[in-house]
């Protein structure tokens, strides 16, 4: 025997006297499955029998010993090809052959010689076809078991149903059924008289809790009478037997059910006597069922032993002294014998009520409801759908959103309460394209915006967001439009209708915007900050990068002096007059951003000479405030090829006002190449740039050649 | 000698089996194992001490054989016998062993062959 592997291969066996044909069937087939050979239908046999746990058996028909129909019929003898499929392998072809495989049990018949697909092929069909029915087989236990939870769920109902119309404590149908078991697994012992099997035992013992059900059809008023029957109303009592017998009787469909059956015998016959003086038949010793017999005990126990209106209980000692000196009812004396034996474990089962409270607490308030409920069940539906929609509008005043339906078919616009009034209009709009309010409210336009998303929403992106500005109620203020389509099952499916919501979120956008120029702007100034800069210029650069662009950066010549002299409010004084300065000088389109505490970039696009347009920037900047002779010194870099990175212009303007400041300030120097190398040790670098003094009197033509000096 | 030269020589349908077999591997191993069943000589001797039910199932198993193998001839050979035993027609069963007992031996020879000619 192979030894179990993961994952465990389906086992094959096969049998065929000719060794060459098995080696042929094994070779095809061992790859997949673990393969067994068998040499004649005795060793086949044999191996069967040891379970090897095989999942088909490949059978020859013409062997010595047992030949391939003897191995079948005995399988079919023990059951065996119930579980397991055997497909003949044979030469055989004569129909008579075949025909009498396949009555034997065979699942297929593969006719030699074969085809090594095909046998493969009919080989796994085989096996995963037994698979699927050993599976289904187990679905249906499954099911079978649930049934009888179920039905003993029902039973319960139904027996509380009639306990409390009953005003009893609730107790004495499980007390009856407590009683029934334990007396009826006794009895089996005692006796072979009554072979009952653990399921009928079980059947009757959920049975018992029917008997009293043909109660539901007497009169309250005899029913729960507090003081003794009178003979009228005694008779009218005693119909309940018969009456829960016919009930169950009527029941056509499930009147063959082991259950209803059983409960047909306790209901009819649990008031006979053993001596035939009950009723409603007068039966007379074994011909009452043995289950009505045992119940009709099981309920006189318990009725001594419980209180009723017209009696206090009786001890369980009393009452079962009672029950076999034949005070209260005759039985069955091998029934007496049982409650004898099993007293001790009955009162003390009785005493701690075994289990299930609170399935019984479940069963009793479900037969509550039943029993009090005025309302239909569709009385109840509505009240749910009353109050699902009480929630809904609760939930949609709250939000203070405007929600929407559009119903495709009807051409009906549906608002909520809140959005309704909100807009000024009815709930329900027929022909809301053309409402006029809508309309005025929305905007004329705000249907084809309805229309727009129908053309590109689809089943698998049912959802759209959007934010807009929507002037609702005479007010421009920022909404989220959100709608999600709804589609029918048809194929292909269509829009049935829209849902979705209008929502303010006018201050939260404001909020954000807001947040978002502070985070770009440097709040002294009002002019961009380095990272507002940085990503402006980016922008800039990717957008229009066949542009000419050009960087100035420059710093104010002895910034910490004028802090020192004049204090931090005259320092923000001139920040501020060097951005205004620079504001007057350059155009809207270009940018203008404070760096660093006195630090400044300005980055122009330009297509004619730049120099006149440095020096004008400048001059323009340079100039006194106050008493503070305010100079700069700058550095300009032009962009030289195209792609070229805000960093990498950012880096070459900085080292050319690196360069100015080293000249001596008051400055501005152009970048070229050569300074790369005396970036480093700024002092040494000279002569690219022009000191203000110099400048202040040059014209036009000079200036272009102060680049070149 | 090829597989296909063998087939031909011994009058089976190699065509046929690799069609069936789909591994040259496989039918070369199974032609190469032929000879060495026990069927044929128990097919002999079964007749000779008039064991005519064991004579049946040998003819059976090498009609068997001879069909999952495409070799034509046999098959066709071993089936008729097969079929003359299994009606219990002893006569006729002698009649037809010498065309079996030709075509197993030009089999095996044309096997033999094969098997020589294969490169050790």
């Amino acid at each position: 025997m192979a030894e179990s592997r993961h994952p465990r291969k389906e086992r094959i066996l096969i049998v065929d006297d000719s060794e060459m044909n098995r080696s042929i069937l094994a070779d095809m087939l061992a790859d997949e499955f673990d393969v067994e050979e068998a040499e004649d239908g005795e060793v086949a046999i044999k191996l069967l029998k040891e379970g090897g746990d095989y999942s088909l058996v490949l059978l020859d028909i013409v062997m010595p010993k047992m030949n391939g129909f003897d191995v079948l019929t005995e399988m079919s003898r023990t059951r065996m090809i119930e579980d397991l499929p055997v497909i003949m392998v044979s030469a055989e072809t004569a129909s008579d052959q075949i025909e009498r495989a396949y009555s034997l049990g065979a699942t297929d018949f593969i006719m030699r010689p074969f085809d090594a697909s095909i046998v493969h092929r009919r080989v796994v069909n085989t096996i995963l076809l037994y698979a699927k029915q050993k599976k289904l087989l187990g679905i249906i236990e499954e099911q079978l078991k649930e049934k009888e939870q179920s039905s003993s769920l029902m039973v319960d109902i139904l027996s509380h149903i009639v306990e409390f119309r009953n005003g009893e404590s609730g107790l004495h149908i499980r007390h009856v059924r407590t009683i029934t078991e334990f007396l009826l697994k006794k009895l089996v012992k005692k006796t072979t008289k009554y072979p009952l099997t653990e399921a009928e035992i079980s059947t009757i013992s959920m049975a018992s809790a029917l008997h009293d059900i043909g109660k539901i059809a007497i009169d309250d008023k005899i029913l729960n009478k507090p003081g003794k029957l009178t003979d009228e109303e005694f008779a009218v009592m005693k119909t309940h037997s018969l009456i829960g017998a016919q009930m169950l009787e009527a029941l056509s469909n499930h009147r063959e059910d082991p259950l209803v059956r059983c409960a047909y015998e306790i209901c009819r016959w649990h008031h006979e006597r053993y001596d035939g003086r009950g009723y409603p038949d007068g039966l007379k010793g074994d011909a009452i069922p043995i289950s009505a017999q045992i119940v009709a005990l099981a309920d006189v126990y318990d009725a001594l032993t419980s209180e009723r209106v017209y009696k206090p209980p009786f001890s369980p000692e009393q009452a079962k002294e009672m029950i076999l000196t034949g005070k209260c009812g005759v039985f069955n004396p091998i029934l007496l014998e049982c409650l004898k034996d099993e007293f001790t474990d009955i009162r003390d089962a009785l005493m701690t009520d075994p289990g299930e409270r609170s399935s019984r607490r479940e069963v009793r308030s479900f037969a509550d409801a039943v029993l009090h409920s005025k309302s239909t069940v569709s009385d109840r539906t509505l009240k749910l759908l009353d109050y699902e929609r009480m929630k809904f509008n609760f939930y949609a005043e709250l939000t203070e959103e405007i929600q929407f339906e559009y119903i495709v078919g009807e051409d009906l616009l549906k608002l909520s309460p809140w959005g309704a009034k909100k807009l000024g209009v009815n709930q329900e709009i027929v022909d809301p394209a053309h409402n006029a309010k809508l309309c005025e409210q929305l905007g004329a336009n705000w249907f084809r915006g309805l229309n727009g998303f129908f053309a590109q929403t689809s089943a698998e992106h049912p959802e759209f967001r959007h934010e807009c500005i929507l002037r609702i109620g005479g007010e421009e203020r920022w909404y989220s439009v959100i709608m999600h389509s709804i589609w029918t099952d048809d194929e292909p499916p269509r829009i049935g209708s829209v849902i979705g919501k209008l929502v303010d979120i006018h201050d939260v956008h404001t909020r954000i915007t807001e947040l978002r120029e502070s985070s770009i702007r440097d709040p002294l100034t009002g002019l961009l900050n380095r990272s507002g800069a940085s990503e402006e210029i980016a922008k800039k650069l990717s957008n229009f990068p066949a542009k000419q662009y050009a960087f100035a950066v420059f710093d104010i010549d002895n910034f910490k002096n004028a802090n020192d002299i004049y204090g931090h409010l005259f320092g923000d004084r001139v920040l501020c007059e060097v951005s205004e300065r620079i504001l007057h000088n350059t155009r809207a389109g270009d940018v203008c951003a404070r760096i660093g505490g006195d630090e400044f970039l300005v980055v122009f696009e330009y297509n004619v000479d730049i120099h006149p347009i440095i020096a004008r920037i400048f001059r323009s900047v340079c100039g006194k405030v106050d008493d503070f002779d305010l100079t700069v010194s700058m550095g300009i870099a032009e962009m030289t090829e195209k792609g070229q990175s805000y960093n990498d212009i950012f880096r070459k303007a900085d080292i050319a006002l690196y360069v100015s400041k080293n000249a001596g300030r008051a400055s501005y120097h152009f970048y070229d190449e050569s300074m790369e190398e005396t970036a480093v040790r700024p002092a040494e670098s000279a002569g690219h740039g022009r000191m203000l003094s110099e400048i202040e009197d040059l014209d036009e033509n000079e200036r272009k050649g102060a680049k070149k000096e | 000698m090829t597989i296909q030269e063998c087939y031909a020589a011994l009058g089976g349908d190699y065509e046929d089996v690799i069609g069936r077999l789909r591994s040259e591997r496989l039918v070369q191993k199974f032609v190469l194992k032929f000879p060495d069943d026990g069927s044929y000589r128990l097919l002999l001797s079964s007749l000779e001490e008039g064991n005519d039910a064991e004579a049946f199932r040998a003819a059976h198993t090498i009609k068997g054989m001879c069909q999952n193998l495409s070799f034509t001839r046999l098959a066709n050979s071993s089936s008729e016998l097969t079929e003359a035993l299994r009606r219990g027609d002893r006569e006729a069963a002698l009649a037809l062993l010498p065309q079996v007992k030709e075509d197993y031996e030009r089999t095996t020879a044309a096997i033999a062959g094969f098997k020589a000619a294969i490169p050790l």
